[in-house]
């Protein structure tokens, strides 16, 4: 691969790094998922103004992959830096009426683990924010990789042993959002980062994925218990997704849908490889990037991590394994004798908006043989799209416009109770939020809900 | 919420564009996996055409070589499979020969000339002893292949209500001699019944000493030595070194040439054994403790896998008598993976050591030693 575009020289180089979203347990009462999908009259991308929120108040924060809807149905965002020696993460919230981010709080502090400890650091919350509706909490947990303020770097697997170097561990913090105030933290994984939340309120459960040994967790919030299920495999999946039994599922490394079912108390393995492209990958990698619920709750709509990832429906509670439709790629042709950067070549975001339509964002690049573009477009570029899920046509919305960079990734999308989009970015620094004011067509009250469960 | 107090540290001044930072990066980065050698991870199927054991049945803790060279292993988990893997000839897959119901925990497999003998534990009762054939060599696996699972005969408990802590094959192949927590037990391949030798405390594996003795832990403070021969078992035979020997089960490494072996204490302080000298002085001391398993290719050098967690592969060489960190086990090739525990390691055909991976998913991890430079 060339090293044109390397994840650390990616962040230093444009200043940026990763995201999250959710939802899931609470069915919208009278609204379907063809509801309001045409506006009375036809759009331009100029009816969805594209603002950006910098992380102003964190110069450092080099990416943003935690960015979703909290249960009083506003937007919050991680400013994390995680290619900063000694990096942390802060805790911010789009304020409607200051049309500005609000900074919440410095997480390390909060943890008492500060980025001067020589560990590595409490630099980042990665698709780790999980909402409970009935005490309107917001759950989020930290991850891993900021090195410690006195090395260049961070290997996990180095300091493993190393109690100066290593991470203390991912933080669980419990976000009261009536009060602004954090009501309980705890260490949900030792020496681990945590990749991925989601919360199953029925259960009060929540369940995670541990970064680098890629192990399932789940944390008892009544009894504040941890239970390690075991290992998935090397690779992360990005996202866990719930269905309507109370099931949890991922993948695994190699492209294979993973699903842990409580009344059997293990992690299984679907026979099947989810969709790929057959051309030049073999389903290695293709692990959930982001999957977002349909309204109705029967399906999620699930985009892979790996370059050129692919869309999918999947219908997990649908017979002995899901069956899953293909939906094609997300991103543009290339020549398949090189792979392309996963920074370049991505897919995230993945929201529904208040009109039923998921929404997400995909990168797209200027390529002499698949894809000259002309001189009016940047060269990389990050497309809101928007999929139908009644009739699975898709559309370009509008483009993503940052100030300064390429705003070609996104890792998280939400809508929040206005019916607004926001993404978080990854690609500058400082970091910041994308805003999307829909047409008014598209909005309605409470467009968050029913509200997704999951980073 | 809990309360500690954290020193402070100060930030470094980092420049990224100098090579010094750039080369301290890419030693973070890269240098804390595998340092010298190869390991590849090889699934529990015969890729392409089975699927892998499941992956929480698949916790390798136990194996051993046969003559042919092909390795036999046990897995633990919610099930125990004793499987059969071929790495030569035109072979490249691994056998799941048998499923055991009941079973959650496969403490050693033993390889006799003919059949293969495995202990298993499950949730309740004794251990049990199962034997079957060898696997015969395969036809060319990349042309046409076919395989049976063929019956495993269950021997029954090696001692009523007490779980099997580990087994070996002695040296003619003829026999296994285990141990269970409070019995030492044989059995003979060519007439499978078992025999209780007498109590012992079984409290680590047992090894196969340089003049054909049995070997086993006495207590916390002694080995036992147990002659296949004349059936005589000699308590309290040696006395263990100085060390902690009372947390960690023992675990061996034996050079096959000479019958030496070795072993680790609590905290990794690696000692020599050979069975008409006795122990040896310290050796050094592996970087983490405890020593999870261990083997000894032909030249003498010892690989084994040492620290929670995520473990960390360590060698040591007799001949500068150095312990070194080899690093994170990683597989590259054909499967990229981590490998964190490892439960078990024997010497393959060519020297190669085979560790058999004690984690949700586990591979065969096959690790060919750094060739040596040869003196000038």
């Amino acid at each position: 691969m060339s090293r044109g575009i390397g994840r650390r020289e990616f962040f230093r180089s444009s200043g940026a790094g990763l995201l999250t979203v959710g939802a899931a347990l609470y069915p919208r009462d009278g609204v379907s998922a063809t509801a309001a999908g045409s506006p009375a009259s036809p759009e331009t991308s100029a009816d969805y103004k594209c603002k950006w929120y910098e992380f102003t108040e964190h110069k450092v924060s080099d990416t943003c992959w935690s960015l979703s809807v909290g249960p009083d149905g506003r937007i919050y965002a991680a400013a994390c830096a995680e290619g900063v020696p000694g990096g942390i993460v802060k805790l911010t919230r789009y304020n409607e009426q200051k049309d500005a981010l609000d900074y919440l709080f410095d997480l390390d502090k909060m943890v008492d683990d500060p980025g001067t400890s020589g560990r590595a650091t409490q630099c980042k919350i990665h698709y780790s924010f999980a909402p409970s509706m009935h005490d309107g909490i917001m759950y989020m947990a930290t991850h891993l990789s900021g090195p410690p303020i006195d090395q260049p770097a961070y290997s996990p697997w180095l300091s493993w042993h190393d109690e100066k170097r290593c991470f203390r561990g991912s933080a669980l913090v419990a976000f009261d959002t009536k009060t602004d105030q954090v009501k309980w933290w705890e260490t949900l994984i030792p020496k681990e980062g945590c990749r991925c939340l989601l919360h199953d309120e029925e259960r009060s459960l929540l369940y995670a994925i541990s970064y680098p040994r890629d192990h399932f967790i789940i944390f008892d919030l009544k009894t504040h218990k941890r239970r390690d299920v075991g290992r998935i495999g090397s690779i992360n999946a990005q996202t866990l997704f719930l269905d309507k039994k109370h099931r949890v599922w991922t993948t695994n490394d190699y492209g294979h849908l993973i699903r842990y079912d409580p009344e059997k108390d293990r992690l299984e393995m679907s026979p099947y490889v989810l969709p790929h492209n057959e051309e030049f990958q073999t389903g290695w990698h293709s692990v959930f990037y982001d999957v977002a619920p349909a309204p109705d709750r029967e399906s999620v709509f699930a985009a892979t991590w790996i370059a050129n990832s692919y869309m999918m429906r999947i219908w997990p509670n649908e017979g002995e394994w899901p069956r899953v439709e293909n939906l094609g790629p997300n991103t543009q042709k290339r020549d398949p004798s090189v792979s392309r950067d996963t920074f370049v070549d991505h897919c995230g975001g993945l929201t529904f908006a208040g009109d039923g339509q998921l929404y997400f964002v995909a990168s797209r690049w200027r390529d002499p043989v698949y894809n000259p573009m002309g001189p009016e477009h940047k060269e990389r570029e990050g497309v809101v799209w928007r999929l139908n899920p009644a009739t699975l046509e898709k559309e370009e919305v509008t483009c993503l416009v940052h100030p300064k960079e390429f705003a070609q990734y996104v890792s998280r999308g939400a809508v929040d109770h206005n019916g607004d989009l926001f993404f978080g970015h990854v690609g500058s620094r400082p970091s910041g939020i994308f805003k999307i004011e829909m047409p008014a067509s598209r909005k309605r009250e409470n467009a968050h809900l029913p509200i997704r469960m999951w980073g | 919420m809990s309360q500690t107090t954290t020193p402070r540290r100060r930030r470094r001044n980092i420049d990224y564009n100098s090579p010094a930072v750039q080369d301290e990066v890419n030693n973070i980065t890269h240098g804390t996996f595998v340092k010298q050698g190869t390991m590849v991870a090889f699934p529990t199927c015969f890729p392409g055409a089975t699927i892998p054991i499941l992956a929480d049945e698949s916790h390798i803790t136990a194996l051993d070589k046969s003559r042919q060279g092909f390795i036999y292993g046990g897995t633990s988990g919610k099930r125990a499979h004793i499987f059969v893997g071929m790495f030569h000839g035109v072979t490249g897959m691994i056998l799941d020969m048998k499923a055991v119901d009941d079973a959650t925990q496969c403490t050693a497999v033993c390889c006799g000339k003919t059949q293969v003998m495995a202990c298993v534990n499950g949730p309740s009762g004794g251990g049990r002893i199962l034997a079957g054939n060898l696997e015969p060599w395969p036809y060319d696996l990349i042309q046409e292949w076919g395989f049976n699972r063929h019956p495993f005969d269950d021997l029954g408990e090696a001692a009523a209500g007490e779980p099997i802590v580990h087994a070996v094959a002695d040296t003619s192949r003829d026999h296994v001699v285990g141990v269970t927590t409070h019995h030492l037990f044989t059995v003979d391949f060519a007439n499978p019944k078992i025999q209780t030798v007498g109590e012992v405390s079984g409290c680590g594996r047992l090894a196969l000493g340089s003049k054909g003795g049995v070997f086993g832990c006495d207590g916390a403070g002694h080995l036992f030595r147990f002659d296949v021969a004349t059936g005589k078992l000699q308590p309290e035979a040696f006395k263990l070194p100085d060390g902690h020997w009372s947390k960690t089960p023992a675990v061996w490494a034996r050079v096959a040439q000479t019958g030496l072996l070795y072993t680790a204490d609590d905290d990794g302080q690696l000692f020599s054994f050979d069975e008409e000298r006795g122990f040896s002085a310290s050796l050094g001391k592996t970087m983490f403790a405890p020593v999870y398993c261990m083997a000894a290719t032909f030249d003498g050098r010892v690989f084994g896998s040492c620290g929670d967690g995520i473990a960390k592969l360590f060698c040591f060489d007799p001949g500068s008598r150095k312990i070194t960190d080899i690093g994170v086990a990683v597989s590259l090739f054909e499967r990229r993976r981590y490998g964190y525990v490892f439960g078990d390691a024997v010497t393959g055909r060519d020297g190669e050591i085979v560790f058999g991976e004690d984690d949700d998913g586990g591979h065969l991890w096959l690790y060919f030693p750094r060739i040596q430079a040869a003196k000038a």
